[in-house]
């Protein structure tokens, strides 16, 4: 555990300063078809501090972790700060004031589990795919662990000590296609907790792979989607993508300043009025969120933040600055991943709320649609347009499933796709598999019911 | 650095390693950061790493650290010995036999700091002046610096000491309420001779930025030329290194061309290298993490494909040669003989491709995404901006189909590329 080496020092600061201690541990193995390409174990650790002068940051980081070396950091960013303070000058007062009181553990801070765990298990996992999934081109079975532990202590609001341990199996399966074409899908398994606690037994997780291993042989005897606006149900799966990349980004407050369409559209529809989003702090529907986020890295106290309510976008994300430029509170949105990031406005749980609809209707009330489950990666731009690619789908034919879709990819505005929501499933899911990328990488949760909805697909 | 990787060595070997590699580093990084057109931050980073690879009965362990201080190396070399304690074990694991044990130098001079900060200001100043619709999401401009060490228990030894600078934005054009898609620019660079504006194809894709604030639809659907332009790398030659030639897709057994050594794969037009010692190239590996000096490869000579992009342990896993570098991204297409004014007046309809945000394709190579900051070509001639075009092909088949490749070339630091004209190409609106 972080031994505080910070607190002492909060006496001194002079301007509004942050300290923070951080360790990112690693762990990971990879069965290749069966080769194990992959036996290791990372440490990335250190502390940094940033400064505020004027209008501008000075920051430094270094990988030692002793008197001596926060000692150095402070100096180096106080120097940073100076610099940019004498070279740009912006002349801006001090940042706002924040309360907020200091929060501890929620979750204790442990050493890495025994690597044999993560080595047993992908191991018996890969042979019961070998016994259960027959006729696979490749099989990889990834064991994954990162556990995040901070200190901060901040001139003002919260200082905080937080521990976030995710420990995640991803499950990737290749087969052929009578056409010679390879084609692939893969699951992640896990969430937040300790491998050791998530991954007790391989046999528990086979009816996920089978699952998949079933999903993947539809896909090898799969058609081609037609291409064009067709009338389709998002999986929660896909509405969670859909709510983090094609909605989120453009109203984070950094990114509304530096173009995002978002910018002109506050307290206008957005959405259609089905359509409620928020990018929840540490706790939703009354249960603690994959990700729970307390107080963020400089040391504001996390709370909810509605962006989306009834079709309207109402708020964007904010750190201190944006919050001061736009006149309204910051909500603990300002994170970063490693200790020599400084923090970036990023989302934390963020999610489009269930609505009313069951899902079998849902999917029952289409004649010529399809229904998109998987999604493999997507990428968001500042005018709202987005593309996802579609990793697994099938048609819906007369309120049917029916045949799988090869690969496609689903693309538009993202407020444009919004408007055409009709229906709104009264459940959903979380996904707390990736990493978003800005910058930094960050992991973060995001989630949503499923969707009915216009959306342009790609085809051959 | 390389009394470290010479300590953790022996402690490895003493500590039971058969063979056992060390990678020690330490450096430093500048960087300022500037936010919708401001300076925002100034970023130092006090960086040091060890990476540490253990043999034992041919299992392996790795670990990797940022501390070198004996107590946490210490600890690193338990750790790893204990991993490798752990591991399966597979015969192609293996470390570089002893060749030649080098020191490079690729130092520029040292960091100045306010001459890096005067072609920031001069960079946000030019473009206020000339393109006044232009609005930076983000732009960094920072100084490197590192002294890297790679040890073996094969008595191999390289040590390189580094330094370059980085420069570039990512950024919108903004008019009113109406925004562009978003484009980036970044450069290596071995000094700061020249206005960040004038890097490469910088003017250009601002240019276009702005270009793009009133874009159209494609209209309908059609199978037809595209020309792919610098800035566009990783719709071709990333994917096709990913889908086809690197570790994963071989090992797997799912490239398409891992029988195909020595075989016309693509046009003969085609000449691809990876080519980290090209002099265009700035901070360019001298030397692989499994401990071989780097040398430029070709992969695709006159469109026979010549070399996959291998380690150590992936060939020995296939049987297939290793690669000479690990630097695949820094890709080099041999120019063509055509003017890109040439290749643009020989396409009847089709459009000029900057940006492509698309899925991973998997192993069969069939490519789909969204045009992104691309015009309409018609009649020879680059018209409209475009919005919500989508294009899709298969890799290989479009790079048979190379119509030509631009004499002109783009250099960024990280690659040298021409225009590429492709046929074949499916282009379709919404």
């Amino acid at each position: 555990m972080l031994q505080d080496l910070l607190t002492a020092r909060k006496a001194a600061f002079k301007d509004y300063t942050e300290l923070r201690a951080q360790v990112n541990a690693t762990q990971r193995v990879t069965l290749l078809s069966g080769n194990m390409t992959a036996n290791d174990q990372n440490a990335t650790g250190g502390v940094s501090a940033r400064v505020y002068k004027g209008g501008t940051f000075g920051f430094a980081s270094a990988a030692a972790y002793n008197a001596e070396s926060v000692g150095n950091v402070l100096t180096a960013a106080t120097d940073n700060a100076l610099f940019m303070q004498k070279n740009v000058n912006k002349g801006l007062a001090p940042l706002p004031n924040i309360t907020g009181q200091k929060v501890g553990l929620k979750t204790t801070p442990h050493e890495p589990v025994n690597q044999a765990l993560l080595i047993d298990f992908t191991k018996t996992l890969d042979a019961l795919i070998v016994r259960e999934c027959k006729n696979l081109t490749s099989r990889t079975v990834v064991a994954h662990c990162l556990d995040i532990e901070k200190l901060l202590v901040a001139a003002d609001g919260a200082d905080s000590h937080w521990f976030q341990p995710r420990a995640m199996v991803y499950v990737m399966m290749t087969a052929e296609t009578p056409d010679g074409d390879q084609v692939e899908l893969m699951k992640p398994l896990g969430g937040f907790g300790r491998f050791d606690q998530l991954f007790t037994d391989p046999a528990a997780w086979l009816p996920e792979v089978n699952k998949l291993y079933e999903q993947l042989m539809d896909k090898r005897e799969g058609v081609f989607a037609n291409a064009g606006l067709q009338k389709c149900i998002l999986h929660p799966d896909l509405a969670g993508m859909l709510a983090h990349e094609a909605i989120g980004h453009t109203v984070e407050a950094d990114l509304v300043l530096g173009g995002s369409v978002a910018a002109h559209n506050l307290n206008k529809p957005v959405a259609s009025e089905l359509i409620d989003m928020i990018d929840f702090a540490h706790t939703a529907f009354g249960e603690p969120v994959p990700l729970p986020v307390y107080v963020d890295d400089e040391g504001v106290p996390a709370e909810d933040v509605n962006l989306i309510e009834k079709g309207v976008l109402k708020s964007f994300m904010h750190n201190r600055d944006s919050a001061r430029h736009f006149g309204v509170k910051p909500q603990g949105n300002a994170r970063a991943f490693t200790f020599s990031d400084e923090p970036l406005i990023r989302m934390r749980n963020t999610v489009i709320l269930p609505g009313k609809d069951k899902l079998e209707d849902m999917i029952a009330s289409i004649d010529d649609g399809y229904f998109l489950i998987k999604t493999g990666n997507g990428q968001a731009d500042a005018t709202g347009e987005f593309m996802f690619s579609v990793d697994l789908s099938y048609e819906i034919k007369n309120g049917k499933l029916g045949k799988a879709i090869r690969e496609t990819t689903m693309s538009g505005v993202a407020f444009d796709l919004l408007k055409t929501v009709d229906k709104v499933s009264d459940d959903m899911a979380w996904d707390l598999a990736g990493f978003c990328g800005k910058k930094q990488a960050m992991t973060v949760s995001c989630g949503g019911p499923a969707l009915r909805c216009d959306v342009n697909l790609g085809g051959r | 650095m390389k009394d470290i990787a010479a300590y953790a060595l022996d402690a490895m070997l003493k500590a039971g390693a058969d063979k056992a590699s060390c990678q020690a580093a330490q450096g430093r990084k500048d960087e300022l950061n500037v936010e919708a057109n401001k300076f925002t931050l100034l970023r130092t980073l006090f960086n040091d790493s060890l990476s540490l690879k253990v043999l034992k009965g041919g299992r392996k362990g790795t670990t990797t650290i940022n501390k070198l201080d004996r107590e946490s190396v210490d600890k690193a070399v338990a750790d790893c010995v204990a991993l490798a304690a752990q591991g399966e074990p597979d015969e192609a694991e293996d470390i570089a036999p002893l060749a030649a044990n080098k020191d490079f130098d690729a130092r520029i001079g040292g960091f100045d700091a306010d001459k890096l900060f005067s072609r920031s200001k001069e960079y946000l100043e030019q473009l206020k002046d000339e393109f006044p619709l232009i609005m930076l999401e983000g732009m960094t401009a920072e100084f490197n610096s590192e002294n890297k060490t790679y040890a073996n228990s094969n008595g191999v030894l390289f040590n390189t000491q580094s330094e370059h600078y980085n420069a570039g934005s990512s950024f919108v054009a903004k008019d009113g309420e109406k925004s562009s898609s978003f484009n980036y620019y970044y450069s290596n660079l071995a000094g700061l001779n020249t206005p960040f504006i004038d890097l490469g194809i910088t003017r250009t894709l601002l240019d276009e930025s702005i270009r793009s604030l009133n874009p159209r639809m494609f209209d309908g659907k059609h199978v037809g030329k595209v020309i792919v332009t610098p800035a566009c790398a990783d719709m071709l030659w990333y994917t096709l290194v990913e889908c086809f030639l690197n570790d994963f897709s071989m090992i797997q057994g799912t490239s398409r061309w891992k029988d195909a050594l020595d075989t016309k794969v693509v046009s003969d037009k085609l000449t691809m290298r990876s080519a980290p010692l090209h002099p265009a190239i700035v901070g360019g590996e001298r030397f692989t993490p499994d401990g071989f000096e780097s040398v430029n490869t070709d992969l695709i000579k006159d469109g026979v494909l010549k070399s996959f992009a291998l380690s150590l342990y992936a060939a020995n896993k296939t049987g297939k040669p290793r690669a000479g570098n690990a630097s695949w991204w820094n890709v080099e297409i041999a120019p063509g003989d055509a003017a890109l004014d040439d290749l643009i007046k020989g396409v009847d309809k089709g459009i000029l491709i900057n940006r492509f945000s698309g899925a991973s394709p998997g192993p069969s190579g069939d490519v789909s995404g969204v045009a992104k900051n691309s015009f309409l070509i018609e009649n020879g001639q680059v018209s409209d901006a475009l919005v919500e075009t989508m294009v899709s092909f298969n890799l290989v088949d479009a790079l048979n189909n190379i119509v030509g490749i631009s004499k002109e070339t783009n250099t960024d630091g990280y690659a040298v590329l021409p225009w590429v004209c492709l046929d074949g190409v499916t282009i379709s609106g919404k």
